[in-house]
């Protein structure tokens, strides 16, 4: 479901009118380069899983559990590519993703049924998001801080609305739209909304005024501000966006699990920012892609599928996730350069 | 003339930095124990140039010798080694260390090789200032606690806690009051006595007849004259040299019609306290006002009030009758003001975006319904306004890091012509552009000016303001100290408005 | 369950008191009434004696288990008129359990109780408090020595995994080529490693069983939905697994639903409200569950009202506590549910 976008992006850069620079071309191929590399990266460990497993790995029970285990993480770090393309940082989304799914999932807000904890998860993590803009955009705080804040506070509400106890969802709609019965031509619902953030926000970056601003805010924002550019508004709306899907990544959780927990989302901020970062976006802002930022979950959660149809050890499992990682960036590095 | 071989000897230095070639074959002989005073315009290549001495750049070409040998410098570190100690215009102090830990950073006294003796580095840096004759300061104090004036004697004592055989004075009587002025001319006597050199840089001609032995003159990236005598060359000599031109400018025809009589920038009591005092100022539709001034004269820090991206202090600025709220540049950018920054890549550009981008990015929500971008008109009005402005290349899609300086100007212009503004503020417009592309973007100014644009514009080169602007306002330190119509001044005058602060005769 | 039972006779024999510590079961929630009639032997029962104020420091109950623990110690401590607890705020920062721990001892209360949040950290305060006079009732999480305790009472990590695999051992031994998978706990935790052990050293006794897989989750419904969907996915057939920990087999649960997988068995641990209603409901594949009880939180409550009245513990004959109480690690299934239901933690 990832793959048309990739293609896409090719494609949007075609249908501009060409004027046969070379310069052009070769951002152009920089940029395909990039993604490209990724692809080749994913494919390799496709082929690394295909060959150790090929029974349990390339089936589409296993596709399909990529895709549904990819999909939380994969809300995220959408959000999260677009603060870090801005020049920001946000620390705070496994806190917000765990708070947002236990507050959804008190007996309270589970009467409202379906829609109550779709709309209570939504907003628990708007007005986080909202919080955050607020102290970085007109409180002058450091995104770091600020949403480090965050993260401590918003685990720690987290706690005191469950008192340490898991939220079982007794909500039957909720409940069945993680289970076999609601895929849709074998689509598990998840990962159609995965699939639905991705597209969205890739439009968000590549064709709206508020991509551009973000883009420009994060490249230089002093030119930003000279340029007439509310950047503080900017920044609120960016951190707003974070927040929101951090509140559709809770909701997603809450249908996977069945349940709420305070210690969902467990280094979420970490493994967001590494996806997006392995997929090309600059930490310092100015540059970056949605597409890499997907295909960085989706190559994180393919190793952590070989790892575990092949039984591998947990110290042996995060030995080469780091050592995967180093590999693929060096890859990408490598391969950007010689263009 | 020297008995023994020159201390330093630079020949046929070149450096060049994408776009510009920032010293084009310079040569300098420098003696022990004399004051070598370095003069130029800015942009001149001084800067460059202390910096290959310095270590820190690594010249293209040329030979430098060090007491008779030819040498390299190639870090500063092995700079220091020979001898060669900098202080920089900016000082480069660590506001969190003490004024001791300062001095003695990078060769801190130890014992088995990363013990700090904290005591003895106290008791040598406490000698240093007392033979610079600051022994008030207090080697434990904070350097971020000093004045301007003490942390500068500090950077001197770090400059003397090695072993010095030349010293590199950048602008150092810039931060300071008269009486401290005469200190530092005493410590510059102390160290020439001892046998140590120092190299110079000021803009204040005053200076370099007190204290200079020699004076070398550059101008645009050459030396243009070398080992002057400082006391006695003429002022007119002085400043012909810094002026005279190997390439003319060629300056566009100013309008022979008169400028519309009703102003649209019309600017009443502005004033920053500390940066400028009050200013009054009318810009017509098809005028350029050019401001003249050096740097920390206020010249920037006034486009950059009108702008809206400082706050005034008092006073007003309005345009086309309507006062603007101040401290806003988005009040400022819909009344129609435009500015083009002195630091283009730090204010101006998205470095890694397109020139589409650059130059749309303050129009978008025209080309946009909804927050959607229309991309063709996005690309169709840009496009029109780059080549209305000749940019090269005509390839919408490159990045703006790959255009050269010049052509970087004309994307930053064609934001604003695309967003149809009334007011353009140029600062320093063809900082970083090759000489040869200057006369293009002159053509470019005044054509907008004709299309019925304002502009304001600040340079520090005084033949641009001459040959571009209609009016001019010279100014000095913070104070317009001469208004005139650019035909009638020259640049011997407003040269020695700026250097010296009155009308010479 | 009989070869449970006998060796758990086994252990209350005297030769394990002779060797200085005692094993004892304390799974049991039901009040220690029985009477005495040795008028020589002063033992604690549920008539009031002498008024004994209990220090009770526990870490921050951010975890059912631990707030189980909370739960039964103040339950416990309700049950007595003679007891008064003075329970301190759970903290997780060694620091502040440290300072609270202190502020017990200056107030001067008769026992203490301590489940530190990290055993070796709160060594200090433990002997600190001994050599001030006031006893210690180590709860769980051992100090680094035990002259910083007077009575250690805790959970069998080893031994919950030789209940699980004993269970399962019995469950599949007419089975030939029987698959067994396993999902842990955090590994980086020592704990887990001695579960993992005590379930292979179970699993050896039975020659046609093969441990095929094993992964770990982090004790989180999360961990444990996403461990149990890879793991499926990689075993397409097994027979048993043993999960180690209920909270994060709620997600392994949920996991096994969506994959609609119901072709084995499984065995929980540490023993949550949920498993046992699931194991009481008897609809899914959970059939069983190995305690790690929180009930020890009210016996070390008992236990520190018999040292502040000076009394030993009925059903024994020792004049003293004992020094050392391990508690078994029961294996709860349809049979026996009804009896832990009420001990089950949320």
């Amino acid at each position: 479901m990832t793959q048309p976008a990739p293609a896409a992006e090719a494609a949007a850069h075609k249908t501009a009118p060409a004027d046969g620079g070379s310069p052009w071309r070769a951002t152009l191929a920089r940029a395909d380069v990039r993604t490209l590399s990724l692809l080749g990266v994913l494919a390799a460990l496709i082929l690394i899983g295909g060959v150790t497993q090929p029974d349990s790995f390339l089936d589409t029970d296993n596709l399909q559990l990529i895709l549904t285990q990819a999909s939380v993480i994969g809300v995220v770090t959408v959000g999260m590519t677009f603060v870090i393309i801005s020049g920001g940082i946000d620390l705070s989304v496994g806190a917000i993703v765990a708070l947002a799914s236990v507050w959804a999932t008190t007996v309270a807000t589970q009467e409202y049924g379906f829609a109550g904890i779709l709309f209570t998860a939504v907003v628990v993590g708007m007005g986080c998001g909202l919080v955050n803009g607020l102290l970085i955009a007109y409180g002058g705080m450091v995104p770091f801080i600020a949403t480090l804040a965050m993260l401590a506070s918003g685990r720690g509400l987290a706690l005191q609305i469950t008192d340490g106890k898991t939220q079982m969802v007794t909500v039957d709609g909720v409940l069945r739209l993680g289970e076999r019965d609601s895929y849709v031509l074998g689509i598990p619902p998840l990962v159609l909304v995965f699939a639905a953030v991705t597209v969205v926000g890739w439009l968000l970056l590549n064709r709206t005024t508020f991509g551009r601003r973000s883009v420009a805010v994060g490249g230089n924002a002093e030119a930003a501000r000279l340029a007439g550019i509310d950047v503080r508004r900017q920044r609120l709306y960016l951190y707003l966006l974070s927040g929101l899907c951090c509140g559709i990544a809770a909701f997603l959780l809450i249908v996977l699990a069945g349940s709420g927990q305070n210690t969902n989302g467990n280094l979420y901020e970490l493994d967001a920012i590494a996806a997006a970062i392995i997929g090309g976006t600059l930490l310092s802002g100015g540059r970056g892609t949605i597409v890499g930022s997907v295909l960085g979950v989706l190559i994180f959660t393919t190793i952590t599928n070989i790892f575990a149809l092949n039984n591998l050890e947990t110290a042996t499992q995060q030995i080469a996730k780091g050592a995967i990682i180093v590999a693929a960036v060096l890859v990408q590095r490598r391969t950007a350069n010689n263009h | 003339m020297a008995p023994e071989p020159p201390l330093l000897t630079m020949s046929g230095i070149t450096k060049s930095f994408p776009g510009v070639r920032a010293l084009d074959g310079v040569d300098l002989q420098v003696q022990a124990g004399e004051v070598h005073c370095l003069l130029g315009q800015n942009g001149a290549g001084k800067s460059t140039l202390i910096k290959v001495l310095a270590g820190a750049h690594q010249p293209d070409g040329g030979e430098i010798t060090w007491r008779g040998e030819r040498t390299a410098l190639k870090s500063p570190i092995a700079a220091m080694r020979l001898g060669v100690a900098t202080i920089y215009q900016e000082l480069d102090l660590v506001e969190h260390l003490s004024v001791a830990e300062n001095v003695h950073l990078g060769h801190e006294p130890t014992t088995a090789g990363f013990v700090v003796r904290a005591r003895d580095a106290k008791a040598s840096t406490a000698a240093l200032l007392k033979r610079l004759g600051h022994g008030e300061i207090d080697p434990g104090r904070l350097v971020g606690e000093l004045s301007a004036a003490q942390q500068q004697i500090v950077s001197m004592a770090r400059a003397l806690s090695h072993e010095v055989r030349l010293i590199v004075m950048d602008e150092p009587s810039a931060a300071l009051d008269p009486d401290e002025v005469d200190n530092l001319f005493r410590i510059v006597g102390d160290l020439t006595a001892d046998g140590v050199a120092v190299v110079y840089i000021s803009h204040r001609l005053e200076e370099i007849r007190r204290i200079g032995d020699r004076v070398t003159v550059l101008k645009d990236g050459r030396a243009v004259a070398g080992g002057l005598p400082a006391k006695d060359t003429p002022t007119k000599d002085l400043v012909a040299l810094m002026t005279g031109r190997n390439l003319e400018y060629v300056f566009p025809d100013r309008p022979t019609g008169p400028p519309a009589a009703e102003p649209v920038l019309t600017v009443r009591g502005l004033t920053r306290h500390g940066e400028f005092e009050p200013l009054d100022l009318d810009l017509r539709p098809g005028e350029i006002v050019g401001l003249a001034g050096l740097v920390g004269s206020g010249r920037s820090e006034i486009l950059e009030t009108i702008y809206g991206a400082r706050k005034a202090s008092a006073g007003q600025v309005s345009v086309g009758g309507e006062t603007l709220r101040p401290g806003s540049v988005r009040a400022a950018v819909r009344a129609g003001l435009g500015l083009a920054p002195e630091e283009r890549k730090a204010q101006a550009l998205l470095m890694l975006e397109s020139v589409t981008r650059n130059v749309s990015v303050s129009t978008m929500s025209r080309f946009s319904r909804g927050g959607w971008v229309d991309r063709g008109a996005e690309l169709r009005a840009a496009r029109a306004a780059t080549r209305e402005l000749s940019l090269r290349p005509d390839q919408p899609h490159v990045p703006v890091r790959t255009l050269s300086g010049g052509n970087q100007q004309k994307a930053v212009l064609a934001r604003w012509l695309l967003r149809g503004c009334r007011v353009l503020l140029l600062d320093e417009p063809t900082r970083g552009v090759d000489v040869g592309a200057r006369a293009e973007l002159y053509a470019v100014i005044r054509r907008l000016a004709d299309d019925g644009l304002a502009v304001l514009l600040v340079s520090s080169e005084v033949p641009e303001v001459l040959g571009l602007a209609d009016r001019v306002l010279v100014l000095r330190e913070g104070r317009v100290v001469h208004r005139a119509p650019a035909r009638d001044l020259d640049e011997h005058r407003v040269l020695d408005l700026v250097l010296e602060g009155s009308p010479a005769s | 369950m009989p070869t449970h039972t006998s060796r758990r006779g086994l252990l209350f024999g005297a030769a394990a008191l002779s060797s200085g510590a005692l094993i004892a079961g304390c799974t049991s929630n039901e009040p220690k009434d029985e009477g005495s009639d040795d008028k020589e032997q002063q033992v604690a029962d549920d008539k009031p004696g002498k008024k004994v104020t209990i220090g009770f420091a526990g870490p921050q109950a951010d975890h059912g288990w631990l707030n189980a623990i909370n739960d039964q110690a103040k339950k416990r401590a309700e049950k007595y008129s003679d007891v008064t607890l003075e329970a301190t705020e759970g903290s997780n920062d060694t620091a502040a359990q440290i300072g609270q721990v202190e502020t017990l001892i200056n107030k001067k209360v008769d026992v203490l109780v301590v489940l530190p949040a990290d055993g070796k950290a709160l060594t200090q305060v433990g002997l600190k408090a001994m050599k001030a006079g006031i006893p210690v009732v180590n709860l769980d999480r051992v100090f680094a020595t035990p002259q910083a305790y007077r009575c250690w009472i805790g959970g069998d990590n080893y031994g919950m995994g030789l209940s699980a695999g004993h269970y399962i051992g019995e469950k599949l031994k007419d089975k030939k080529n029987a698959r067994v998978v396993e999902l842990a706990g955090l590994d980086n935790l020592e704990l887990t490693k001695q579960r993992s052990k005590g379930f292979d050293d179970a699993l050896k006794n039975y020659s046609n069983i093969e441990k095929v897989a094993r992964q770990a989750a982090d004790f989180t419904v999360e961990s444990g939905q996403s461990k149990m969907s890879q793991l499926l996915q990689a075993q397409k057939n097994f027979d048993a697994l043993w999960n180690h920990d209920d909270d994060q087999g709620v997600g392994a649960l949920r996991a096994i639903k969506q994959a609609g997988r119901d072709d084995f068995l499984m065995v929980g641990g540490a023993g949550a409200l949920s498993a046992f209603q699931a194991i009481e409901a008897d609809n899914s594949v959970l059939k069983a569950t190995v305690l790690y009880p929180p009930t020890m939180a009210a016996s070390a409550i008992d236990l520190a009202r018999a040292l502040g009245q000076s009394k030993g513990v009925s059903g024994m004959a020792e004049f003293e506590i004992p020094s050392f109480v391990t508690c078994y690690s029961a294996v709860v299934d349809k049979d026996n549910v009804d009896q832990y239901m009420s001990t089950g933690f949320k």
